[in-house]
C-alpha cells in the first residue's frame, strides 16, 4: 500500500521510480549494465529550447521513433548510406592528397596509375602529370555533388521506412518523413509522404505547429502532445488508402 | 557517475548517426586541408601565408602581421621587393627586403637581403661561408598583408598547451553538436 502510494505521488519523478524498479530486478546483467547506462532511449528528451537545430533534431528523432516503434515499419538506410559514402570518399581523397604531397619528391608514375583506378569510380577522368591540381579539383567537385545531393534529392527527408506487405506478394509501401524549421522561427512543419507499393501513386499530409506546443518550459519534449499529431497524420493517409 | 547533459544527444544516436558525426569532423578537417593545399598550388609557394615574427621590417611590417605570398616562376625578383626566404639548415623563414642582385644571362640570380629596421645586411644570418641567396631559398614574395591577426598564431606557438586546448575543445564541439 505504501509503495503504491509513493509511486502515485511521484508523478514527475517517473524516471526515478523506473530506476528503482530496474535496480531491484536487474541482478544478473553486469556486462550489459554499462551499455544500458550509456544508452538512454527511455529517458525523456531534454534539450536547450533556444537552440533551433537541437529542437528540430529532437522533433525529427521522436517522429521517427513513433513511426518505427508504434507502427513497426522497417527503416530503409539507402538514402543515408549514400550520403555517408560520398562523405567518406571525399575524406579519402583528402587523406590521399595529404600523403601524396608528403611523398611528392619520389617517382610519381606508378602511384598515379594505381590511384586512377581506385579513386575515380564515380567519374571517368584521367590523370595527367600535374597530379596535385587534379586531386584538389576533384575534391571540390565532390563537395559540389554532395551539396546538390543534399539539397535536391533528399529534400530534407530524414526517414524512409517501408511496411512489409502482409501477403508477401505486392512490393512494399514506402513512408517518408521530411521536416523543416526556419532559423529563429518557431513554426515546425512535418510532412509525411506515402508511396503505395502497388499503384506507385504518392500521397502526402503535413502539419505546421509552433514548437511551443510540444516542449515544456524546461526544454523537455512532451511525447503526450507530440505523438497524437504524428498518429493523426499517419492515420489520415492510411485511411485514404483503405477507402480507395 | 557524472551526468553530463551535453552528452545526452550523443547517447541517443545510433551507429549511423555516430559515424556521421565523426565524418562531419573529418570533412571539416579535410576542407581546411584542401583549401590550404589549393592555395599552395595556386600561389606556387610551399607556405602561402606566413606570420611576421620579429620587428626587423618596421615600420612596414610589425610583429604579428599576416603576409600573403606568391612564388611564380615567371615573376623575377627585383631590388626593393620583400621576399620570404629560408636559410639552409634553419626552418624558420625570414621576411626581409632585397638589397643587391647579381644576374647572369641565363637568368640565374644571386641576391643579398637586409631588414628595414636592421643596421647591417643579412650576411651575418646566412650559413657559414654563404654570401648570397639564390632562387631556391625563396619561399615567396610578399603580395599583401593583414595587420595584427597573426598574433593568435604567435600566441599558439609560444603556449602550445593553449593551442592543444583550443583544438581539443573545437573538436569536441564538432563531434557532439549535431549539424
Amino acid at each position: 500500500m505504501a509503495a503504491a502510494g509513493q509511486g502515485g505521488r511521484s508523478g514527475g519523478g517517473g524516471g526515478s521510480s523506473g530506476a528503482g524498479g530496474g535496480s531491484s530486478c536487474g541482478t544478473g546483467s553486469g556486462r550489459s549494465g554499462l551499455l544500458d547506462k550509456w544508452k538512454i532511449d527511455d529517458k525523456p528528451v531534454k534539450i536547450d529550447k533556444w537552440d533551433g537545430s537541437a529542437v528540430k533534431n529532437s522533433l525529427d528523432d521522436s517522429a521517427k521513433k513513433v513511426l518505427l516503434e508504434k507502427y513497426k515499419y522497417v527503416e530503409n538506410f539507402g538514402l543515408i548510406d549514400g550520403r555517408l559514402t560520398i562523405c567518406t570518399i571525399s575524406c579519402f581523397f583528402a587523406i590521399v592528397a595529404l600523403i601524396w604531397d608528403y611523398m611528392h619528391p619520389f617517382p610519381e608514375s606508378k602511384p598515379v596509375l594505381a590511384l586512377c583506378v581506385i579513386s575515380y569510380p564515380l567519374f571517368i577522368l584521367s590523370m595527367f602529370v600535374c597530379f596535385p591540381l587534379n586531386l584538389i579539383r576533384t575534391y571540390f567537385v565532390m563537395m559540389g555533388i554532395l551539396t546538390i545531393y543534399t539539397s535536391y534529392k533528399e529534400k530534407s527527408i530524414f526517414l524512409v521506412a517501408h511496411r512489409k506487405d502482409p501477403t508477401g506478394m505486392d512490393p512494399d509501401d514506402i513512408w517518408q518523413l521530411s521536416s523543416s524549421l526556419k532559423r529563429f522561427d518557431d513554426k515546425y512543419t512535418l510532412k509525411l509522404t506515402f508511396i503505395s507499393g502497388r499503384t506507385k501513386q504518392q500521397r502526402e499530409a503535413e502539419f505546421t505547429r509552433s514548437i511551443a506546443k510540444f516542449f515544456d518550459h524546461s526544454g523537455t519534449l512532451v511525447m503526450d502532445a507530440y505523438e497524437p499529431e504524428i498518429s493523426r497524420l499517419h492515420d489520415s493517409l492510411a485511411t485514404e488508402r483503405k477507402i480507395k | 557517475m557524472l551526468s553530463l547533459d551535453f552528452l545526452d544527444d550523443v547517447r541517443r544516436m545510433n551507429k549511423r548517426q555516430l559515424y556521421y558525426q565523426v565524418l562531419n569532423f573529418g570533412m571539416i578537417v579535410s576542407s581546411a586541408l584542401m583549401i590550404w593545399k589549393g592555395l599552395m598550388v595556386v600561389t606556387g609557394s610551399e607556405s602561402p601565408i606566413v606570420v611576421v615574427l620579429s620587428g626587423s621590417m618596421e615600420p612596414a611590417f610589425h610583429r604579428g602581421d599576416l603576409l600573403f605570398l606568391t612564388n611564380r616562376v615567371e615573376d623575377p625578383i627585383r631590388v626593393g621587393e620583400i621576399v620570404v626566404f629560408r636559410i639552409e639548415g634553419r626552418e624558420i623563414p625570414i621576411v626581409h627586403r632585397v638589397l643587391k642582385i647579381h644576374e647572369k644571362q641565363n637568368g640565374h640570380i644571386k641576391f643579398l637581403t637586409k631588414g628595414d629596421n636592421n643596421a647591417v645586411d643579412d650576411r651575418g644570418l646566412y650559413k657559414q661561408g654563404q654570401h648570397w641567396l639564390e632562387k631556391k631559398d625563396v619561399v615567396g614574395r610578399a603580395r599583401g598583408f593583414v595587420p595584427y591577426i597573426g598574433i593568435v598564431t604567435i600566441l599558439m606557438n609560444d603556449y602550445p598547451k593553449f593551442k592543444y586546448a583550443v583544438l581539443f575543445l573545437l573538436g569536441l564541439f564538432v563531434l557532439v553538436h549535431r549539424e
